[in-house]
């Protein structure tokens, strides 16, 4: 069961649009990563480390699986 | 004129990583040609001028590797107005990762490829230096643009 491929999606772009419309630079400042990082994780062409996926869930003030969650 | 507007501002956008990748091709590049072109007579020259060409040439491609990125850096600032600052994070570093796999790959292989032609062909002690400093540009451009196509 394990074995299957997993998608990773995430609700940056949407979190990002409730916390004050904030921009994909300010995240990046948040969180210490360039906005080209911010950027493909939106577009979900990149998956963050545990850290980064922390950082970004914490700059939200919100739970990881609020912001990273498993398409089935 | 509008080819040349548009031209500016692909400069003026283009993300820092993938300006400074770039002026880090143009200046292996240069300094490639320039030792292509100044190795021409090689066969005819002593190793201790064909070495000196060599180490000229790596030296000219840090040089101008340093000068180019500077200069792109400061013609994009002059463009856009803005000052952008190079951040390395995670994703840059698996890019980085990828690029050095494929570099040492290329430059592997071209390493035993030389050995075997120095040993089994009677390939010349120059040729031999000359092909191993080449492999290690061609690795070098390569790798530089697979982060461009990673980068894009």
């Amino acid at each position: 069961m394990f074995k299957k491929k997993i998608y990773i999606e995430n609700a940056v772009r949407k979190l990002r649009f409730n916390s004050d419309e904030m921009t994909q630079q300010q995240l990046a400042e948040l969180v210490g990563v360039s906005r080209q990082t911010v950027v493909a994780i939106e577009k979900y062409k990149y998956t963050p480390s545990l850290d980064l996926a922390f950082k970004i869930a914490l700059a939200f003030d919100r739970e990881i699986q609020e912001v990273f969650f498993i398409n089935k | 004129m509008v080819y040349f507007t548009f031209k500016r501002i692909k400069l003026g956008l283009m993300n820092i990583k993938i300006r400074n990748t770039l002026g880090e091709i143009t200046g292996a590049s240069i300094a490639m040609i320039w030792m292509a072109y100044n190795l021409t007579e090689a066969s005819k020259m002593t190793i201790e001028s064909v070495s000196k060409v060599l180490a000229q040439g790596i030296g000219i491609s840090i040089i101008l590797i340093i000068a180019l990125t500077i200069a792109l850096n400061i013609l994009s600032s002059i463009i856009t107005g803005q000052y952008e600052e190079d951040i390395d994070d995670e994703r840059d570093k698996i890019f980085e990762l990828y690029a050095l796999q494929v570099s040492s790959a290329i430059f592997g292989i071209s390493l035993v490829i030389t050995l075997v032609l120095l040993g089994w062909f009677n390939l010349t002690i120059i040729s031999a230096l000359i092909a191993i400093t080449f492999s290690g540009f061609i690795a070098s451009i390569v790798s530089l643009f697979l982060k461009v196509y990673l980068y894009r």
